[in-house]
């Protein structure tokens, strides 16, 4: 009980997911002490704070896309196919996915990358990744 | 130093078709344009934009120009193109430059 109240004052961060996610690392005796910080932290944010809201994820996907130079903004919906609906070839998927990456500092595996050929799929992939930024 | 980026390798996929499942050759060609974009990013900005440009270009013409049942060329230039990213992803390659055939003299 006072080890977790110890931990709680050092563990009160501003709302940023990278410093959470670097917490960790910081310390020198990072193997050992970077698994307990991060598995307290993990245990402590019961409401999820340290992942991107659906709405977050969403507007950021969506804008994405729209400002892809290919596609017609006014095209975009929530539901829209790169290739079918929007116009675009498998190249241009490829690129949007790597947007996408930049955009939540993620990187995709390429079996998952070529999947993703729609803003739903790609609203779905990010809202699930742990690490998405 | 520039490396010679010559013709890519043809992306299978027409804009309008319906594309349900991608064949084995055509995952090669996106991985490997992947690849060189994923190359590209770890250059300064000024070159990144330069490969990204004439990597994209190169892909596309030979999406138009090879034809897709074409096994024996397409996977030439697969072989090709993943030597060129090679060289890419070493740290003193900063460039790629393209080579259009068709501006050449003969002498």
């Amino acid at each position: 009980m006072a080890m977790k109240a110890a931990v709680l004052r050092h563990v009160r961060l501003p709302a940023s997911a990278a410093a959470s996610r670097t917490l960790g690392l910081a310390s020198p005796a990072s193997g050992r002490w970077g698994g307990v910080f991060g598995s307290v932290f993990r245990s402590l944010s019961s409401h999820g704070d340290d992942h991107l809201s659906k709405d977050e994820v969403v507007d950021r996907v969506l804008s994405v896309i729209k400002s892809f130079p290919k596609v017609d903004p006014s095209s975009v919906t929530l539901d829209v196919h790169f290739q079918k609906d929007l116009g675009l070839d498998s190249l241009d998927n490829v690129e949007i996915v790597m947007a996408l990456e930049e955009e939540f500092k993620l990187e995709i595996p390429d079996l998952e990358a070529d999947k993703i050929d729609s803003t739903r799929l790609a609203i779905e992939y990010i809202y699930n990744h742990p690490m998405a930024g | 130093m520039a490396a010679e980026a010559a013709a890519k390798t043809a992306a299978k996929t027409a804009a309008k078709t319906a594309i349900h499942r991608l064949s084995g050759m055509q995952k090669q060609v996106l991985s490997l344009y992947r690849g060189f974009l994923r190359a590209a990013r770890s250059k300064p900005q000024q070159d990144r934009f330069r490969i990204e440009s004439i990597v994209a270009s190169e892909f596309r013409r030979n999406a138009l120009q090879v034809d897709r049942k074409n096994f024996l060329y397409i996977e030439y230039l697969l072989r090709r193109g993943r030597k060129q990213l090679d060289q890419l992803k070493s740290p003193d390659t900063t460039g790629l430059s393209s080579v259009d055939p068709s501006s050449r003299t003969d002498h």
